[in-house]
């Protein structure tokens, strides 16, 4: 003990006199009992919202994209701005997941696994959207470069969309890896737990045979810190690519050299926004208000403000580069957008995503933890806001007068949104039920450093031998 | 073993999958969305059309752009009219010996031989008989574009074949042909 070094200054990431133990067992509590009332209401609701939005979309592809309100000038509206609204939130996760872990970030361990759970299950609805906006879906597979009768024929490797495909499918595809081999310990854990025959078929099928040898373990945090290091570039590439869809056009308002930083910055706040949303819910239901701190509740909340500083500061930079610039459309853009009929939506996006984060400044609000769960949930109106204003805005005034028009969602643009949020929220909710939801591997590597109980025990131990270092 | 069961069901897959194909029937498509075409096309057959096919004859006595009526009737009169008064339209500028040997080739050989000496294929062949040899007939370029037109005993009219032009440039490799008898 005496030879660990820690600063006194860091407040305990775990609390509550947790032992190795503890930690399993709040862990495996959520899984190993039996979902109660309001858990099935929940799910129900989400899941008739799923339904909803699912014969939403099948009534979009079997009749027509004209079922929504899209225009010939407004090709793009809810569609694409869900789509690149489910991406950003993706993001969050795989940035506490692989950059917290690059930057060494402990408190990240907590909350890691449902970042990455939320990660997946927003990427997963966002893909929904690149294909059921396609007027012919059932052609979705040209957009890969497969050799095929047409003489071969190729896609163009110069649209933003189809890197937006490569992005997206590369990103779920690596977020789903690093979620899995993180799960490997825990659910080796459930399966070791497992008291029904079925649940440790489950789980021993889960966790690949994980025996947790030295070799593994080795390999397993060489695995982790390669997928991290390779995460990091993927999530800011993606967003990246994802704001080509509009940086690389010629429209006033959209072709903007600050598009890709300023839509990473804001899928991490909009990110962090959904995650602190759910942890707080769920640390409540799952009572893991142990692991998952006011601490990491504000280390959050610092992020949320930090980043949407940034995309405060990008809105500034935009607008000033409008005046700048002397290009009358530019300018018409910005006017357009405050002063436009889309005024209301650009003065949300504003007070929501450049206003509200400010907020964190007070200590008092940012460790108040229904100010930040109302934060958070303003933050996500806020960013569906500024991709609809981007989007929308945009498009329905730019070069031509002639082209001037209007956007009106139908019920099946709001229809779909609705459906992927149930959709979402189905998955979450039956996660938080079967998958252990904190890493408690990576917790009890951190219970002896962090845990309040140890804490206590190296304080003392420094009050006696005060020589020590 | 394992992968000669992996091998085995790839390819029992692939037959299952390739096996519906009827040789004797179109393919399957997959999504055909405009195979199918919307407008009439040519030759096609549509119930709206009288007779069921979308070839209608047009309003007999009227003229096209372009094209001049051949007024001369398809009578023995006519014939005799045709061979002494028709004047080929085409000049020595327009008037190609290739073309019109090749027309010639393709619509006339057959039966009238490559030389004009009545000996074609079908002749050699004797599928049928009677054809006679350029040499031994009275023919001027009027009567040879009448005759195509129109026809004469047991040959057809190629007026369906053959253009004005394309009649008027045969007719003039038929009397070349002929000076060559």
């Amino acid at each position: 003990m005496s030879s660990h070094y820690e600063a006194p200054i860091r407040k305990p990431l775990v609390v509550g006199n947790k032992s190795y133990h503890d930690v399993t067992v709040d862990v495996a509590k959520p899984v190993e009992g039996r979902a109660n009332k309001q858990w099935w209401i929940v799910f129900s609701i989400a899941f008739a919202a799923f339904l909803y939005g699912l014969g939403c979309m099948i009534y979009t592809v079997s009749t027509g994209i004209g079922t929504w309100g899209l225009n010939k000038t407004i090709g793009w509206a809810w569609d694409i701005t869900n789509f690149v609204w489910w991406v950003g939130i993706g993001h969050a996760g795989t940035l506490i997941s692989a950059v917290l872990l690059l930057f060494r970030q402990k408190w990240r361990m907590a909350i890691n696994r449902s970042a990455e759970a939320m990660t997946i299950f927003s990427v997963m609805q966002a893909g929904l959207f690149p294909i059921i906006h396609m007027g012919r879906p059932w052609l979705g597979y040209w957009v890969l470069p497969i050799p095929n009768q047409f003489g071969s024929l190729w896609v163009n490797f110069n649209s933003p969309l189809l890197w937006d495909v490569f992005a997206i499918s590369t990103y779920l595809s690596v977020s789903l890896v690093f979620w899995w081999t993180g799960l490997l310990p825990d659910f080796a854990m459930l399966r070791d737990r497992a008291v029904t025959p079925f649940t440790k078929r489950v789980y021993s099928t889960l966790s690949f045979g994980w025996s947790g040898r030295a070799k593994d373990w080795q390999r397993f945090e060489e695995v982790s810190l390669v997928l991290a290091g390779l995460a990091t570039p993927l999530v800011l590439s993606v967003h990246t690519i994802v704001s080509f869809d509009f940086a690389t056009s010629v429209i006033p308002g959209w072709h903007t050299t600050i598009l890709p930083p300023y839509f990473v910055a804001g899928a991490i706040f909009s990110g962090f926004a959904m995650v602190q949303t759910l942890l707080i819910i769920m640390r409540k239901v799952s009572q893991l208000e142990d692991y998952i701190t006011l601490q990491h509740i504000e280390l959050m909340n610092l992020i949320i403000m930090i980043t949407g500083s940034i995309v405060g500061t990008a809105y500034i930079t935009e607008l000033f580069i409008a005046w700048y610039s002397g290009v009358e459309y530019e300018q018409y853009a910005f006017l357009n957008r405050a002063t436009g009929p889309y005024w209301w939506a650009y003065l949300c996006m504003m007070s929501f995503n450049v206003v509200s984060p400010q907020v964190m400044w007070f200590k008092k609000i940012r460790t108040s933890i229904a100010a930040s769960f109302v934060i958070s949930i303003i933050v996500n109106i806020g960013m569906w806001f500024e991709r609809f204003v981007i989007i929308v805005s945009s498009l329905h005034r730019d070069y031509l007068p002639s082209s001037w028009t209007m956007f009106q969602p139908t019920f099946v643009d709001a229809g779909i949104y609705i459906g992927t949020i149930g959709f979402f929220f189905v998955l979450f909710l039956l996660y938080s039920r079967s998958f252990p939801v904190i890493a408690q591997a990576e917790v009890k590597t951190i219970l002896k450093s962090s845990g309040d109980n140890y804490k206590r025990e190296r304080e003392l131990n420094d009050h006696n031998h005060s020589d020590n270092h | 073993m394992k992968s000669l069961y992996k091998i085995v069901a790839v390819v029992g897959l692939s037959i299952v999958a390739t096996s519906c194909f009827n040789k004797n029937k179109p393919n399957y498509q997959f999504f055909p969305n405009m195979y199918e075409a919307v407008p009439y096309e040519t030759y096609s057959e549509h119930e709206v059309f009288k007779g069921g096919k979308e070839g209608l004859l047009p309003v007999e006595g009227t003229i096209k752009r372009g094209f001049v009526p051949y007024e001369i009737p398809n009578t023995p009169e006519g014939y005799t009219l045709a061979k002494e008064t028709l004047k080929s339209p085409l000049d020595s500028l327009a008037l190609d010996t290739e073309k019109g040997k090749a027309l010639f080739n393709i619509y006339c050989a057959i039966c009238h031989g490559e030389k004009g000496d009545g000996k074609g294929t079908l002749v050699k062949r004797e599928k049928f008989l009677g054809v006679p040899n350029y040499k031994d007939r009275e023919i001027t370029e009027g009567s040879i574009y009448h005759v195509i037109t129109y026809g004469l005993n047991a040959m057809g009219s190629h007026a369906n074949q053959l253009s004005q032009e394309e009649r008027w440039q045969v007719a003039d490799y038929v009397l070349k042909l002929k000076s060559e008898l």
